[in-house]
């Protein structure tokens, strides 16, 4: 199944943002649900295997757009031998865009291929959160890859591959996390820290924070603590 | 004689443009011995003696990072900037003699912070006798025994001790204490170094190594002539 | 030109590879690795994650060093991938440090215009696949060297920190020659303009870029420590 969204934002009269385009077909709606906000809705269960999804998003100088889900992406294995699904975000941001979905939760027996290519002006602000979860409760873990490229001005500013889940060359015991959790920033600069399973490293004008563990909640506590926010509670 | 084709246009390719380079840069003096027999001792002696005169910095190979050039700081009134520490990877024999590259790396570091130097002392990591520098490293090296050892270390030889272009027997004052005899000492290097010098010194008796100082001063001497 | 890939991978090549433990010596001080067992493993990461994403760079940077214009341009893109893939402080530092001290060994003994167009403190694998060039090689050598050279100074650090038995580690390094063959040719395959898996777009910017963040976190505490042995 193939899936496309595509939104546009514009600088609009008094600073507001506009969006003159927001349309998508396939197994995703899109809502737009603030100022600047827009909400993809799952319209159909999965991503199943095979499924692929593109997200292509604009943000114009001057505008802003945050991009959210509504509910956990539950990712689901084909009958038989699956291929994996992929979803593409791509995004081309002069102004300011935040994207943080809601958790993926890869099923035993899935693999979910990520990837996030955001070209950014020079003076562009970017913050974009991964989150996932391999495997729902007492269940195997599925596999995800997710790659993450960002260039600022034409130049990479950060290209990275992690591949987790059994299958992935680099995911071996006794460091096989079932979460992870990731953001990466271009706008403004962070110095480096660690953290327990969790690092901060700085780009320019920028920082990428990971975090991993066996549980999502006390993975996004540890991101938190690297992202300067509070800590979040955990959740039991 | 290599084939005619070869000659035609022929660049020597062991000679180095860098090193030509760096022969008119800062005299480097390896520092090299046993653990204990007073390197780091030494190399802040020689900072206090010749610091004053000359354009100078060191080059530490100590097993963990910071400890020899702590000592340095607080005993050679050298800032830090002077200071280069060199990891060696558990292995200080192959920093200085197979594998030179981060201790190259410290010296042209120390060059380019400090464009007047004159003089940088490599000093190496703890090693044993059989322990020397490359002479891709430095220039000239001055090999630290101390009495302590034993008198038999000179007549045991290795390339420290026989090929080193400077011998110091280090901790003279202790020979009563330990029975060394300094003459047997004296009479063995000779008898190993083929007329290359040996000094006998006590760092507590002589804080300053004031032989050995001179010795430095006459090498950075014979370098200037040479390039003259 | 056999002979010349054995030079440029042996470990006695003087490159500064020795004082770079590739993040062991903090594994180990983080208990991660303790014996010939988790040694295997954390070496099958490192090759599958950074050892890939070098070997990718090494190749490209080999062909780069092969075409006489736009050498100096295309190396300088490439040293920007290396930067975007590598964002640890302190692996980029032990990557500058080794690409110099490759091209310091590398120029000399295969003299080529293609070292002036290098950037001052190259990334390793640009010195690797320049080296490689120079010496007559191909993209395929240099991206093999570089998968091979990302185990061999963790398997070295590693017998020295432990005292383990270098002839178990030694079989260590032996039993994963199939999978270094295999990430060195994958890694060649994608430098050569291979579609990216999840993109369908060709070029170097979609070259290997397999990250560790175990590797990057134990890179950024070894850095802050001041009784290490290794650089890196």
């Amino acid at each position: 199944m193939r899936t496309l969204v595509e939104v546009v934002a514009r600088a609009g009269p008094g600073g507001r943002t506009v969006l003159p385009v927001v349309r998508a077909s396939g197994q995703l709606a899109v809502r737009r649900t603030g100022p600047s906000t827009v909400h993809l809705v799952a319209t159909a269960f999965g991503p199943l295997g095979g499924d692929d999804a593109e997200v292509r998003l604009v943000v114009e100088a001057g505008a802003r757009l945050a991009v959210r889900t509504v509910a956990a992406a539950v990712v689901l294995p084909a009958r038989g031998e699956s291929p994996p699904s992929v979803q593409r975000v791509r995004a081309e941001v002069a102004g300011s865009l935040d994207l943080r979905a809601e958790p993926t939760v890869v099923t035993r027996g899935a693999h979910h291929h990520a990837l996030l290519h955001a070209q950014l002006d020079d003076d562009a602000e970017l913050t974009a959160t991964e989150q996932v979860q391999l495997g729902r409760v007492g269940e195997e873990p599925g596999r995800w890859t997710g790659t993450t490229r960002v260039e600022r001005a034409g130049t990479p500013l950060l290209h990275t591959t992690v591949g987790l889940g059994p299958g992935a060359p680099a995911w071996l015991p006794p460091v096989a996390p079932r979460a992870y959790a990731s953001t990466v920033h271009a706008g403004a600069a962070l110095a480096r820290a660690t953290g327990e399973d969790a690092v901060r490293l700085p780009l320019e004008r920028g920082w990428v924070a990971t975090a991993w563990g066996d549980r999502l909640a006390p993975t996004l506590g540890r991101l938190a603590l690297l992202e300067g926010a509070a800590p979040v509670e955990e959740a039991q | 004689m290599p084939p005619d084709h070869l000659l035609d246009d022929y660049v020597d390719p062991y000679d180095d443009p860098a090193a030509r380079g760096h022969r008119h840069g800062p005299l480097r003096v390896g520092l090299g011995g046993p653990v204990g027999s007073g390197k780091t001792a030494l190399a802040a002696a020689l900072c206090r003696t010749l610091g004053a005169e000359l354009d100078l910095a060191v080059v530490t190979n100590d097993i963990y990072t910071t400890e020899d050039a702590d000592f340095l700081r607080r005993n050679a009134v050298l800032p830090d900037d002077r200071i280069e520490a060199v990891q060696t990877g558990c292995c200080p024999h192959t920093a200085i003699r197979d594998d030179i590259t981060a201790n190259l790396d410290a010296v042209e570091l120390l060059e380019s912070r400090h464009p007047g130097l004159e003089l940088v002392l490599v000093e190496s990591g703890g090693d044993n006798l059989t322990a020397s520098f490359s002479y891709g490293l430095v220039d000239v090296q001055i090999f630290v025994v101390d009495v302590a050892g034993g008198d038999k270390v000179p007549r045991k030889g290795g390339p420290g001790v026989t090929a080193s272009d400077l011998l110091v027997v280090n901790k003279t004052d202790l020979a009563p204490l330990v029975g060394a005899d300094l003459d047997v000492m004296r009479r063995d290097a000779g008898a190993v170094r083929a007329g290359k010098p040996t000094l006998l010194i006590s760092l507590r008796e002589d804080p300053a190594a004031t032989e050995v100082a001179g010795w430095v001063r006459q090498q950075l001497r014979s370098r200037a002539a040479q390039h003259a | 030109m056999t002979a010349a890939l054995l030079t440029l991978a042996d470990s006695r090549l003087p490159a500064g590879g020795h004082t770079h433990s590739g993040g062991v010596e903090q594994a180990i001080a983080a208990g991660i690795v303790h014996d010939p067992r988790s040694l295997e493993v954390f070496l099958r990461r490192r090759l599958t994650t950074a050892g890939s994403t070098a070997a990718g760079l090494a190749a490209a940077a080999c062909r780069a060093a092969g075409r006489d214009e736009p050498r100096r341009a295309s190396l300088a893109r490439l040293d920007a991938e290396a930067d975007a893939r590598t964002p640890s402080p302190a692996l980029r530092q032990a990557s500058r440090q080794q690409g110099r001290g490759l091209v310091r060994v590398g120029r000399r003994a295969w003299p080529t215009a293609a070292w002036d167009d290098l950037p001052p403190h190259p990334h390793h694998p640009l010195a690797l696949g320049v080296a490689a060039a120079a010496a007559g090689l191909g993209p395929a050598d240099a991206a093999q060297a570089a998968a091979y050279l990302s185990i061999t100074g963790s398997a070295t650090a590693a017998q020295r920190l432990l005292a383990m038995d270098p002839i178990t580690v030694a079989t260590v390094t032996a039993r994963l020659a199939a999978e270094v063959d295999a990430v060195g040719a994958g890694a060649d395959q994608a430098a050569a303009g291979g579609p990216a898996p999840t993109d369908g777009e060709p070029g170097p910017a979609w070259l290997p870029a397999g990250t560790d963040p175990l590797l990057d976190l134990l890179a950024e505490v070894h850095a802050d420590r001041d009784d290490r042995y290794f650089a890196s």
